[in-house]
């Protein structure tokens, strides 16, 4: 069922003119003089209308006056059909919170008492609903008068592992009503870091939002994360708590505990608990502690030994020293390790004798000279690039252009040339590209200073990712069938500009590379619902599938839970219900949006417009019958 | 009217019915009319035909004492009475329809009042030729009647009569004119002067009665100009001035099928009064009222 409503409803106030015939076929309907006529006999022959007849006809002829100035007000109104149908009745949806900061001893317990209380104590005329939210929203007894089944599933509920996000779990909910009034309540710890999440969504106006606050500890400590160090593994405890705690930290692998760290934290502290761990370990490690009375699923974490969770960086340059590409082994550097990066340096020239297993696992080169690459590296390259790795050209003053578009024929068109030295800087052609995103516009990347720069040539099928303050291309994008060539228009060690001075060379490099290792991604950390189906919602260790049809590996990872939500903190019932208004307020952005949009594809106000050509031209014609 | 007489009213001192309407009395525009439209005669086909010689002769007692002529007493000193040759011609009918539809005029003159002239007009024009003249007034029935006579006091009191008369209500010409037809004794000329918004059938088959006893019977038809041409233009409400009721008409649209049956009925009348040996005369309340008059002199010549 569909409703008509209307863009600009207050255009309808124009319809109020259609009193004006309205008022004018009361008040002035016998406009037409009355004429005393004796030879009626033969008038009456005529085809002249009865006095009945004709009221009838200006009947008619005002429902069209009125009829076509209605239209004209609907069509400026911009009329069209709104999909949600209205459906009567009120409705009670309970929003249990089941993410990890329930967990604590006791809590989840009053939650279901107060969503078993709240489905009680839903006027008899209500629907219920009963749905669990934490990262996702699972309806667990859908809308219906049903009180029994609502109550069973409330008790079925357990705490689960995922984070708490407050917007979409409401805007979900708000889906649930189905378009009906009514009110949504939230059996909440009411955990300040869950309205942190950025996510579309709103909630219905008309549908009232109340808060059953659960209430939750003060204090808890938190594995909120573990990685492996040089053979060391590192947890890192965090003490969610104004005062000191003391816990130890025990690591294991999938059999054996392998031992314990005691840690002391101070009041909102952070401690590394390290352990050293045998070389060339494998499998999963999980590092715990034993806070009772803080949440009990954040206690726990795990991580992957099996390596290849960073980004496998592999340099050439002149001599092979890693001075040669100094910045971008620093930049690389302070994000070694699990998630991060391992860089390699070797000279060009020794790239053809570079071992092939060894490339296997590399995931990105970045070419900081050419120089002695010879034929059989250059076909390497080729290779390297067409099985999916990842390449940064930096066009520097010891990259030979001639070299690389020898050895990229046929997969890389784009080329460069040297240009005479100018002043330049450069900015992002397109912010939105995942390069550029977290820069969160051009504003710090246009302190870059350049002396010189190639003249890049693109390839009609490159894309053209940053460009130099005269127009010119600085970052170039070409892509093969599994991976991406990235030519940048300068060199990456501080010889034609300032760039690795700035702090944005740091994560300029952080994301470039990991852009160019994408099609190649090994991350090896998940957390709770960032994977799709039941191994990635619950914490764990699981079995990831990944590559083409036919070509496809398995591998090991880690999925935790999402640290913010070891933060214990609350906010207010007011502070929550100040989100709310926000939420509502950008609902009704949304529908607006919304609106706009089928407003634009229906285009029923072109109708509109030619009934009431239509009603003129049916009043014209009977207008004039009328004299 | 017809195109002869159109001619010869062109010659002719006429007046507008209008202006006619506006002299004093009655007696005066029946004068005006009459005198104007003789003196115009003089030249007109209808020379000789005149009024009758006169005789004195001395009083006997049993004469009437009007008839003495006291002048020539005056002179003489003795009584002599004034003998006509002959009292009267013929017995003139003059049957007037005072229906409300009589009522309806365009141009300031309405139909009963334009019949009304006319028929003091004829009446005046009788009495000079020494014919007996009566009036009968109508509606859906008799009014007033007034008997013939060929006296001067009569024509007075006939002209009182006309000027006092009033708007009647609906027409029904068949019914007194049966009566009418019945209630005269003997044979003369019956003029109707009416606008004949009855049935057809029923004011031909009245008429023919009066054909059957014998009389010559002329019928003046009096349209207004806006009957005969519906010059309207808005569209209107026309209200039935007999019935009341009203009926919505555009102009355009109606005036050729009203036209038509219009004509339709005028045509029917002169067929069907013309084969029943009746004088038809179309009068246009807008034309001068000696066409009438000329129509009606016409049918007396054809009677001699």
């Amino acid at each position: 069922m569909f409703g008509l409503s209307f863009l600009s409803p207050l255009f309808l106030v124009g319809a109020a003119a259609a009193a004006i015939p309205i008022a004018i076929h009361l008040f002035y309907r016998r406009a037409e003089p009355v004429i005393d006529f004796a030879a009626m006999r033969y008038l009456r022959q005529a085809p002249v209308e009865e006095s009945r007849r004709r009221r009838l006809r200006e009947l008619l002829l005002l429902a069209l006056r009125v009829t076509a100035l209605v239209l004209l007000a609907c069509a400026f109104a911009r009329p069209y059909l709104a999909g949600a149908a209205v459906s009567s009745g009120a409705a009670t949806v309970v929003l249990i919170d089941t993410s990890a900061s329930l967990s604590a001893p006791g809590q989840f317990e009053r939650a279901r008492a107060r969503a078993a209380g709240l489905v009680r104590a839903a006027p008899a005329t209500d629907d219920v609903a009963v749905l669990a939210f934490a990262h996702a929203l699972d309806v667990i007894a859908p809308l219906s008068a049903d009180r029994a089944g609502a109550l069973a599933a409330i008790a079925r509920l357990e705490p689960g592992a995922g984070a708490t996000r407050y917007r979409a779990a409401l805007a979900r909910a708000g889906e649930a009503l189905g378009g009906r009034g009514g009110r949504i309540v939230v059996v909440t710890d009411l955990q300040e870091s869950g309205w942190d999440a950025v996510s579309d969504g709103g909630i219905p106006e008309g549908v009232a939002v109340e808060v059953e606050e659960i209430g939750g500890p003060d204090a808890n400590l938190a594995v909120t994360a573990l990685r492996v160090d040089a053979d060391e593994a590192v947890a890192v405890v965090q003490n969610f708590s104004s005062r000191p705690a003391a816990d130890q930290v025990v690591f294991q692998d999938e059999q054996h505990r392998l031992g314990a760290v005691p840690v002391a934290l101070a009041p909102g502290g952070i401690a590394e608990a390290r352990l050293a761990l045998a070389p060339a370990s494998r499998g999963a490690l999980v590092a715990s502690i034993s806070d009772r009375d803080g949440f009990a699923a954040d206690n726990a974490r795990r991580a992957v030994l099996d390596g290849g969770s960073a980004v496998s960086v592999l340099a050439l340059t002149a001599s092979g020293h890693p001075t040669e590409a100094l910045y971008v082994e620093r930049a690389l550097a302070v994000a070694q390790g699990a998630g991060g990066f391992r860089f390699h340096a070797i000279r060009a020239s020794a790239f053809s004798a570079f071992d092939g297993e060894a490339l296997d696992g590399v995931d990105v080169m970045v070419i900081a000279a050419t120089e002695g690459l010879d034929e059989r590296g250059r076909g390497r390259l080729a290779r390297f690039v067409r099985s999916g790795g990842g390449l940064l050209v930096a066009a520097g003053p010891d990259v030979d252009p001639a070299i690389v578009t020898q050895a990229l024929a046929g997969i890389v068109a784009t080329s460069w040339r040297v240009r005479e030295a100018a002043a330049l800087g450069f900015a992002p052609a397109d912010s939105r590209h995942p390069i550029f995103r977290p820069f969160a516009g051009a504003g710090a990347l246009g302190q870059v200073g350049f002396t010189r720069a190639a003249l890049v040539e693109p390839s009609a099928s490159a894309g053209i990712l940053a460009r130099y303050t005269d127009g010119t291309p600085a970052l170039v994008e070409e892509r093969t069938d599994a991976g991406r060539v990235l030519l940048f228009g300068s060199d990456l060690n501080y010889r034609w500009n300032d760039f690795p001075l700035q702090p944005v060379f740091v994560p300029f490099v952080h994301e470039t590379l990991r852009y160019l290792a994408a099609p190649r991604a090994t991350r090896s950390e998940y957390l709770v619902g960032e994977l799709p189906g039941a191994a990635g919602a619950t914490p764990g260790v699981v079995q990831l599938r990944q590559g083409r049809p036919g070509a496809e590996r398995t591998r090991r990872v880690a999925v935790n839970i999402d640290p913010r939500e070891s933060d214990p903190r609350r906010m207010s019932i007011d502070a929550f219900q100040t989100g709310i208004s926000r939420l509502q307020a950008t609902s009704a952005q949304a529908a607006r949006t919304e609106a706009r949009r089928d407003e634009d594809a229906q285009g029923l106000w072109w109708y509109g417009l030619l009934l009431l050509v239509v009603s003129l031209a049916a009043e014209g014609l009977l207008g004039r019958r009328l004299g | 009217m017809t195109a002869e007489a159109a001619g010869r009213g062109a010659e002719l001192r006429f007046l507008d019915p209008a202006i006619l309407a506006r002299l004093g009395t009655l007696e005066l525009r029946a004068r005006t009319v009459v005198e104007g439209f003789l003196s115009g005669l003089h030249r007109s086909p209808f020379k000789g035909f005149s009024v009758e010689f006169a005789e004195y002769r001395q009083y006997l007692p049993g004469d009437d004492l009007s008839t003495i002529d006291w002048k020539v007493y005056a002179r003489s000193d003795r009584y002599y009475v004034k003998k006509f040759e002959e009292e009267t011609n013929v017995d003139c009918h003059l049957l007037l329809d005072i229906s409300a539809s009589m009522g309806y005029g365009s141009r300031g003159v309405t139909k009963l009042r334009y019949g009304s002239m006319l028929a003091a007009a004829l009446a005046f024009l009788m009495t000079r030729q020494r014919d007996a003249v009566a009036l009968t007034t109508f509606d859906e029935a008799i009014v007033t009647m007034l008997p013939p006579s060929a006296r001067p006091s009569h024509l007075r009191s006939m002209l009182v009569t006309i000027d006092r008369i009033a708007l009647g209500r609906k027409t029904d010409v068949s019914k007194p004119l049966h009566l009418m037809a019945d209630a005269i004794g003997k044979r003369g000329v019956v003029i109707l002067i009416s606008d004949l918004l009855d049935d057809p059938a029923q004011v031909v088959e009245g008429l023919r009665h009066f054909r059957f006893r014998g009389n010559d019977v002329i019928v003046f038809h009096l349209l207004d100009p806006a009957e005969r041409t519906f010059p309207f233009e808005r569209a209107a409400r026309f209200r039935d001035v007999e019935l009341g009721d009203e009926l919505m008409a555009v102009p355009s649209i109606v005036r050729e099928e009203y036209l038509n049956a219009l004509q339709r009925a005028i045509d029917g009348y002169k067929r069907d009064l013309g084969s029943a040996g009746v004088d038809y005369q179309l009068v246009d309340t807008s034309t001068p009222l000696e066409f009438a008059l000329m129509a009606y002199l016409s049918t007396r010549v054809k009677r001699r």
